[in-house]
């Protein structure tokens, strides 16, 4: 009586969980379906498959969009942005860490401060100090912002993640004659690859679909980045669905691919970014 | 740590140069690109300046004498509040029942939780298209299913009416980002002891009453967590605004972050949009730190 009694909560359990759980994806479903839909089957039919599987949409975007090429940019400031923070981030974490002194301390909270700035608080600022440096308008301006943005959320990350790791392997190595640099590098660095990790990915998710700032410091002129073109895209044609889903779907598989390929690595730099407390 | 005497005043020196010289390109970074910018700021939202002349003209308090009489800046300030405390609550709601679900399904956990997670990791911009689809009053999915269960009368058009576009927003929002909160309450639901459990089922302990004196009393330091994050970017919703409502119909769905946007960008008034700013970290602060100190109290008592 009792065993049979939890059986039915766990199957009430599971189809409630399974009915919210495909209301959450349907949005997604829906991405991937339109994408290869007409624009009129989308208005007629919304929920129906696609007639066939045509490429259309992709097809149009590739040869009258800026699309393609926004999406290579994207990427391009997405894998230079994070690898610069990769070189500048974790070895300023280390010693920040591993020499605690008053000015290290200092320098520790001066640097997670900036986990309580909005962007917007300092972005027109920001904009003009582009501008005067030469930067408004390049590809440099974004990596630059990038990097800088990252510095709060990757030294907490990092510092939470060096205390776990044991000295005795770099007192070692310093007795064996390595300076700080090699040790740093060649010892250190390597232990720290799960964090690291955590860092590219989160991280590479911001920039892949940040909007404002591409917005506002990219050439004008040329291709943006890939969610500012379908932002254009819209404001320019305004009823190509097909179109902008097909969009979509490009801006939205690589972030899905990563995930899936990744996830422990998503749930601990969740969780790692929400020590501060 | 060190055994040979001669070189340990040396090394120390060293080390303590070349440990600075670690932390330099981080710090002439974030000192560049944050907090000189957030600083002058400051400065800025003293000025008239419109973007592109070369010089600033001084106004002093200008700025914010004008906001404080601005009845569009207290138009995104109520949007704003209502916003941020409506998905504050709604979120963690959402997300704890989530991950109470999400702990005690037996079959598909992992699918679960990424279903619940995917639509935080997708961009604001390119959701809120999504969902201007699923919404748009005439071949929007979310109007046919409310015609195909027979409550044709909330068929709305639910971004273009001044009264619900707001809620719509929240909705989306709250879809948006509660998958985030579910993965931070699993992680404290798992760190609840399991024997607790146990001994007040055996006690005779219902359900609901071992939510209310085990597991809700336990949660208290990620509820703390999740109320300070959900609130913080509550504040600074932007990019759904932009793809669903440009802050309309009329200002119905104006943010303050869409209006320092509109009023620097469009309106090239650089100046008033920095002091806007401003007032929009001063609120970041004062709520974070009140609900913080809020919270530790329940923390303490627990």
């Amino acid at each position: 009586m009792n065993k049979k009694k939890i059986r039915a909560s766990d199957a009430a359990i599971i189809a409630v969980t399974a009915v919210l759980a495909a209301g959450f994806f349907f949005p997604i479903y829906f991405t991937f379906i339109s994408a290869f839909k007409t624009n009129g089957e989308i208005l007629r039919s919304p929920i129906a498959l696609p007639s066939a599987l045509r490429f259309d949409n992709f097809i149009y975007l590739w040869k009258k969009t800026n699309i393609p090429a926004a999406a290579l940019r994207s990427a391009f400031l997405t894998i230079v942005s994070t690898l610069c923070m990769v070189l500048v981030i974790p070895m300023s974490s280390y010693a920040l860490e591993r020499r605690k002194t008053r000015f290290s301390r200092f320098l520790y909270i001066f640097f997670l401060s900036g986990m309580m700035i909005p962007f917007q608080v300092y972005m027109i600022p920001l904009f003009r100090q582009l501008k005067i440096l030469g930067l408004f308008g390049t590809l440099q301006g974004p990596i630059f912002v990038y990097v800088s943005g990252a510095v709060a959320f990757g030294t907490l990350l990092y510092s939470s993640f060096i205390k776990t790791v044991p000295k005795e392997i770099e007192e070692s190595a310093c007795l064996d004659g390595y300076r700080s640099f090699q040790i740093f590098w060649k010892i250190v660095f390597p232990l720290l690859a799960p964090c690291t990790a955590s860092m590219v990915i989160l991280q590479s998710l911001n920039i892949w679909n940040d909007f404002l700032m591409p917005l506002m410091v990219m050439p004008a002129n040329r291709p943006k980045t890939i969610n500012v073109e379908i932002y254009a895209f819209i404001g320019e044609f305004q009823v190509r669905w097909d179109v902008l889903f097909s969009g979509t779907l490009i801006s939205m598989v690589p972030v899905i691919v990563v995930f899936a390929l990744l996830q422990k690595y998503f749930v601990s730099g969740i969780m790692a970014g929400t020590l501060k407390g | 740590m060190t055994k040979t005497p001669i070189p340990r005043k040396r090394r120390k020196h060293t080390a303590f140069q070349v440990s600075y010289a670690l932390c330099l390109p981080a710090f002439l970074l974030f000192a560049g690109f944050v907090v000189i910018p957030a600083v002058s700021s400051i400065y800025y939202s003293l000025t008239s300046w419109d973007g592109i002349s070369k010089s600033m003209e001084f106004v002093g308090l200008r700025n914010y004498r004008d906001l404080v009489a601005d009845a569009r800046f207290l138009n995104a300030l109520k949007n704003t509040l209502t916003i941020t405390i409506a998905l504050t609550i709604l979120q963690n709601v959402l997300a704890l029942l989530l991950a109470l679900l999400v702990e005690r399904v037996k079959v598909g956990k992992t699918l679960f939780r990424s279903a619940f997670y995917l639509p935080v990791l997708l961009s604001g911009i390119i959701t809120g298209y999504v969902w201007v689809a699923l919404l748009n009053y005439t071949f929007g999915v979310v109007n046919m299913f409310f015609k195909a269960v027979g409550l044709d009368s909330f068929a709305i058009d639910w971004l273009g009416n001044p009264d619900f576009a707001i809620w719509t927003v929240v909705a989306v929002l709250v879809w948006k980002g509660a998958g985030y909160y579910m993965i931070i309450y699993m992680a404290g639901l798992s760190g609840i002891p399991n024997e607790l459990m146990e001994a007040s089922s055996i006690d005779g302990a219902s359900a609901p009453r071992q939510f209310a004196s085990i597991t809700f009393p336990l949660l208290a330091g990620t509820f703390t967590i999740n109320l300070t994050l959900s609130l913080i970017n509550g504040l600074r919703v932007f990019d759904q605004i932009v793809a669903m409502t440009s802050g309309g119909p009329g200002f119905a769905t104006e943010t303050f972050t869409y209006q320092i946007y509109s009023v620097a960008f469009a309106e090239g008034r650089q100046g008033y949009g920095t002091a806007l700013a401003i007032v929009l970290f001063l609120v970041t602060l004062v709520f974070a730190g009140l609900q913080n100190a809020a919270l530790r109290k329940r923390e303490v008592q627990a």
